[in-house]
Formats: structure tokens, sequence, C-alpha cells
């Protein structure tokens, strides 16, 4: 479809309206900038935790077997029977392996979930990035990939690799603002509204609740 | 959505009868700002350094703003959006559906949006044949009982639970039920539905970043991620001033935005959109049109109103506004309410409309100190009141009166002469200070309140007395 309206008028219109122009349009991208004191990677995750928990979040580190038991605790108290597993995430299949018989969960398939009547599900799924300072995992449709796992499901499980972990959300941007897909999604703790009575409520529309597995794993 | 400002003093009467109401607005407004006082707090870093980053950046981008529109409409286009210009009101609605129509849609699902609620989008795609259905919850609930938002972010806020529990009854035929986590259920479950089945979703944009075209959108319930992700087309419905030039200049926006929102340091869901699904992906929407509104904001950029673009309708000046919090948003007449609404909405509609609104302000100043953007709310008030006496919108009464008082106090004489005949009337009729009752119009200030009669020893005494001197007496 043609776009609709007059492009060029727009512009003559907003042109007319200023009075000459300021530097804004070839000021240097604060980008470039110089990186702050470096940080270990133990106080990183600290900070990753700390804030991602104070937005109702849930966290648990270690390697993949132990944290089974907290995981699996925390999915069975949530009523999660199923789960969904982005097709070519290793780590996130690796996991679901591991869940599966402690729950006892099957696989859920995207088709069951995106046509109503769904099992509680929880969506399992390796973050891309993590960021730091507010506790957020990221997700993008970059070649392939997803985001239904944290945003159909009842519980979303993010596998964090500490190595994705960075400090702000410009860490993020500028990795992806050459060319940045369809979607990028930061997802700080789980869906939730005070539309009634300012009363938090979790759950919303999309998972109600949000845990942060960090762990390092085989991929 | 008919603008109804000139029905202001009418609207307030009506907010003030509503007990139900003012308790609502005050324990919202509360705690929004007990949040946001405690964010600014553990801001990370220097709070009103930031404050005053983003006021520059807003205003910058401002100056410059034909430059960075051009380049956000060439990238968005190089991505696959097709951006489409609207002038006025009424072209974004003939847009609007000419869109729906040529992509075939007979179910559209809305994330919050002012832009559309400005324009009047879901009446004009209504009737002509698209059912539209609001997804955030606050507007989900209105949008059921046919009622405009009462707040920028809290859409809902002048309804009870026990008024939530009876339109779910009534009008989807549930279960009556006074849980709010059911309730929330009922919604979830009924709008999933929705987002399923939907053909095309419709969202504003909190920011356009010129730099690579694309769209950032803040959420907490995921809606807005959902009609973004999972209909075939998305909408975009935003007006000119939202764009920010640099990707790097979305973060220390978001910053403010939501600690002066909701206190959150940030949103659950931050979107950063750009262009179509591109080969290989396997979601996202396979058209994106984009809807530029500029609906009187050239003008607006043309003159002194210019900071008010800079508004990132985060809520905060509702929130501390002790007007706002007393009449709620309705009372406003139209889609902006609270301070920023005082000034923007005349600025939209006109003052043959609006004029009631700058007035409704005390000019205590409180909004303008939580501007995360430093918007100079009260200066703008003021000179909206001075712009409506200068095109006639002042009844003669008011003019005169003005003038009077105008007169009297550049007459240090006739002043004194009147301070003391009050003096001597509160003396012998007031003795407790107060009048309880005016003759004439006068009668609707003290209906329901009384008049402070005037002091027996004048102020300019008392201070002589103690102090010695006046300053013009040196
Ligand atoms: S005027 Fe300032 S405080 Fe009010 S909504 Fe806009 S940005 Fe927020």
């Amino acid at each position: 479809m043609e776009p609709l309206g007059n492009r060029d008028d727009l512009i003559r219109r907003v042109h007319a309206a200023l009075h000459g122009h300021g530097e804004t349009a070839h000021r240097p991208d604060p980008r470039a900038s110089a990186p702050g004191p470096p940080e270990s990677i133990e106080k990183r995750i600290d900070r990753f935790s700390e804030a991602l928990r104070s937005a109702a979040g849930t966290v648990v580190a270690g390697n993949l077997y132990s944290v089974l038991p907290a995981l699996c605790e925390g999915l069975r108290s949530e009523g999660v029977t199923a789960l969904l597993v982005p097709e070519g995430d290793t780590a996130a299949r690796e996991l679901a392996d591991a869940l599966m018989p402690m729950g006892p969960f099957r696989l859920a398939s995207t088709s069951e979930l995106l046509h109503g009547n769904s099992p509680v599900t929880a969506g399992i799924q390796s973050s891309e990035f993590a960021i730091a300072e507010s506790g957020t995992v990221v997700s993008t449709g970059r070649s392939g990939r997803t985001l239904l796992p944290g945003l159909v499901t009842d519980v979303h499980v993010a596998i964090v690799r500490p190595g994705i972990l960075v400090d702000r959300m410009e860490d993020v941007l500028a990795a992806l603002a050459a060319d940045p897909p369809r979607t990028i999604s930061f997802i700080t703790g789980p869906s939730r509204t005070g539309d009634i009575e300012q009363t938090l409520t979790l759950g919303a529309h999309g998972p109600r609740a949000m845990i942060a597995v960090i762990t390092e794993t085989s991929t | 959505m008919e603008p109804r400002c000139h029905d202001f003093s009418r609207n307030v009467e009506r907010a003030l009868a509503n007990r139900n109401l003012q308790a609502a607005i005050s324990r919202t407004t509360g705690r929004f700002l007990e949040h946001r006082n405690a964010a600014v707090r553990s801001f990370p870093g220097d709070f009103e350094a930031a404050r005053e980053a983003a006021s520059r950046l807003k205003l910058a981008t401002l100056r410059d703003l034909d430059i960075h529109l051009a380049r956000f409409i060439d990238e968005a286009e190089r991505r696959g959006a097709a951006v489409h210009i609207a002038r006025d009101s009424a072209e974004a609605r003939d847009i609007s559906v000419r869109i729906a129509r040529e992509e075939g849609i007979g179910l559209a699902v809305k994330s919050k949006s002012m832009a559309t609620e400005e324009i009047g989008l879901n009446e004009a795609l209504e009737a002509a044949g698209v059912e539209v259905v609001e997804s955030d919850l606050g507007e989900y609930i209105i949008q059921l009982a046919g009622e405009p938002p009462s707040h920028l972010i809290a859409p809902a806020v002048h309804k009870t639970r026990e008024e939530v529990a009876r339109l779910f009854a009534d009008k989807l035929g549930e279960p009556y039920t006074e849980e709010i986590p059911e309730l929330v259920a009922i919604a979830r479950r009924r709008l999933r539905e929705k987002f399923l089945s939907a053909g095309m979703g419709i969202s504003g944009a909190n920011f356009l970043i010129a730099e690579t075209g694309s769209i950032a959108i803040v959420s907490n319930e995921a809606n807005a991620r959902m009609a973004t992700t999972l209909p075939r087309v998305h909408m975009v419905v935003a007006s000119i001033e939202k764009v920010i030039p640099l990707m790097s200049d979305l973060p220390p926006m978001l910053r403010l935005l939501t600690r002066s929102a909701t206190g959150q340091p940030i949103s659950s869901y931050v979107s950063v959109l750009t262009g179509v699904r591109r080969p290989g992906d396997v979601e996202g929407p396979s058209k994106l049109h984009i809807l530029l509104v500029d609906n009187g904001r050239s003008a607006i950029l043309k003159g002194k109103y210019r900071e008010m673009l800079k508004c990132i309708r985060c809520g905060a000046c509702l929130n501390i506004c002790p007007v706002y919090q007393t009449i709620g948003g309705h009372a406003y007449g139209w889609v902006y309410p609270g301070p920023m609404g005082s000034v923007l909405s005349p600025l939209l509609l006109g003052l043959r409309e609006a004029s009631a609104l700058p007035d409704a302000s005390s000019l205590c100043g409180a909004c303008a100190d939580v501007c995360p953007v430093k918007i100079p709310l009260p200066d703008l008030l003021l000179e909206l009141r001075a712009d409506a006496r200068a095109q006639g919108h002042r009844t003669p009464a008011e003019v005169l009166g003005m003038k009077g008082f105008a007169a009297i106090m550049g007459r240090a004489g006739i002043l004194e002469a009147l301070e003391r005949i009050g003096g001597v009337f509160s003396q012998l009729l007031f003795k407790d200070g107060k009048i309880p009752w005016l003759p004439f119009r006068l009668s609707g200030w003290t209906d329901r309140r009384d008049f402070p009669a005037p002091a027996v020893r004048p102020f300019r005494k008392v201070w002589k007395s103690k102090r010695g001197v006046l300053p013009w007496n040196r």
C-alpha cells in the first residue's frame, strides 16, 4: 500500500515553524563515550539478581544440576504441567530434558499454546543479553528466534549465561543498532497490572512468574 | 472523543459531588507519588542532572525536528514500513480506516495510546465495521463501560472493584466476583482469544527513533508485546514530537519515564520494534503502517509553547497536582488531564473550547518540580491566560474585576483605605475571621467554603510594627 498523506508537506510545515537550526543533527553519538571501570562478573551477577528480585522476579544460580530442585519446585508451585522449548535452543532443551522426569512435565507445542485451552506452561529460553543495572533479560527475533516462551506462557524461565551480562541497556542497543532485528524485547520480571484499585496483580497478559536461571551452559 | 472542556465548571461540579471518585483518585495519586519519590531517591546518579539532560535533548530535537522526522521516515521505510502522514484528526481517522479496509481487517487489538484517543480512532474504525478491542486492562474496563480514560497511565483509576465486577458480569456474562486476581484472569482469558484472532495490532509509541526508524513501547502487562507480535498487521499511531535522534538516546529517557510514572526503575517490558519481519523470522507482522499525526503540533512548534512538546506522558504532573487530586481526569473534558492537559488541550483545541483549563491552577509550581523533562508548566499556563484575555475569551465582568484589582493594588493609598474599611467590617460582623455568605455570583465561593474576612490589622501594618520599613519607603 502506498504511503498516504503528504510527507513533504509535513517536513516543510515543520521546517517553516522552526526559525533556523540547532546542532543536534550532527552531534557525536554518545555511544562512543568511554566505558566505566571494569567490574567483576560476581558483582555484576549480584546487581542483576538484586534488581530482578525487586521487580518480582526469581533468581536461581549454580550449575545445571544444582539449580534443578529449586527450579522444579518453583514450577510445580505454579501448577506447571508442560514446557515450551524453542527449536534449536540447546541449553533450554537440556534444562527441559533434565526437568521432565522430575515434574512430571511434558513438552508443549507452539500451536497448542496459540489455540486456546493450553496446559499451564513454562517457556524456557536462553537469553541473548542480560542487563545488570535493571535485572533485565533480552530476547530478540534475530535469525529465526521465537519470543513466545517469554510471552504466551504462564511461567517464563530465562537462562542467563554469565557471559551475556552487560552493565546497561546502552550496551545492548549499541550491539544491535547497526542492523536492529524486528523485535528487541527487554523483559524485567513477570507481567503485572495495577489497573484495578492500584492492586498489584501478576500475570496480566504475559507470564505470572519469571525465573532467571544463572548458569554456565554447555553451549 | 468530542471535547467537553467548555463545560469545565459543570464537569467539576459533578466530580466534586462524587465521593467514590475522590477517594479513588487520592489513593491512586498518593501511591504513584510515593513510588516516584522512592525511585528518585534511589536513582543511579544525579537525578537533577538527568532531568536537565533529558530536557535539553528533547528541546534540541524539537529545534531540528524536520531533519529528525525525515530521517525517521526514510529509515522506517527502508526497513519495510509504510509511513503515512495526517495533518489533522479527520485525516488521521480517514487514513486508518483506509489501512484497515485495504488490509481486510475485521478485528483489531489495541494497546494503550493517547494519540489514538486524541484522533478518535476507535469510533472511526467501529463505524467502518472494524471491531476494536482495547487490551490494556484499564482501557478494556473503560471501553466496556463506554467511558474515556481518567489518567494518562492508569485510565480506570476512577472505577472500584465492585464496578468492574458488575461490568464483567453484565457485559461479558462472567460470574460475579470482586476478587481482583479473578477479574484480571477473566480479562486475560477474554483478551487472549482476541490477540490470537485479530488481524491487526494497533499501538502508540513512547519514542520514535530516527537513527533506525524504530518504535519503542513500554508496558507492564505484556499487552503491547502481544498486539505487536501476534497479528499479521501492525499499525502505529504516534504524534510527530515523539522522535528522538538515536538509539542511545532511549535508555536515559526510559530511566526517567518509568520512574516518574510508576516509580519502577524500568517497566516489565520494553519493546524496540524495527520494520517488518525479515526473511527467516518466525514471528512478527509482515505489514507495518506508521501513522504520524501532526494535528496542530507544527503550529505549537512555532511559538512560545514549544516546550510543551517535550512531554513524555509520564503522568507525574497529574499525581502531584492539587487540582487533579480533587477533580480527577474526566472533569478536564478531553483526553489529556491535569497540568499537562491544561496546557496541551487549549493548544490543540483552541482557547475558544478550552480557555477554562489554564485557570484551573493555583500556579503552585509542583508540576514543574516533578516534570522529568522540566516543562515550565506554570509559565505556560500563565501565557495561556494572557492569550485567552487577548483573544477575548473572558467575560466583561472578569476583565472589569481584574482591572479594578490592578488599579487598587497599584495605589498604596487606596489599598490602605480599603484595608481599613475591611478591618472595621471584620471587627463588627465577622469576629471569627470567616465570611460564610456572599451575594450574587460570589455565592459560588461561599456555597462550599467560607471566604476569609479581611484582617483587622492588615499585614502591612503588622510588618511595619515588627520590622519597621517597607521596601518602597527605604
Ligand atoms: S508534562 Fe512533564 S510531568 Fe506532565 S506528563 Fe508530561 S512529562 Fe510527565
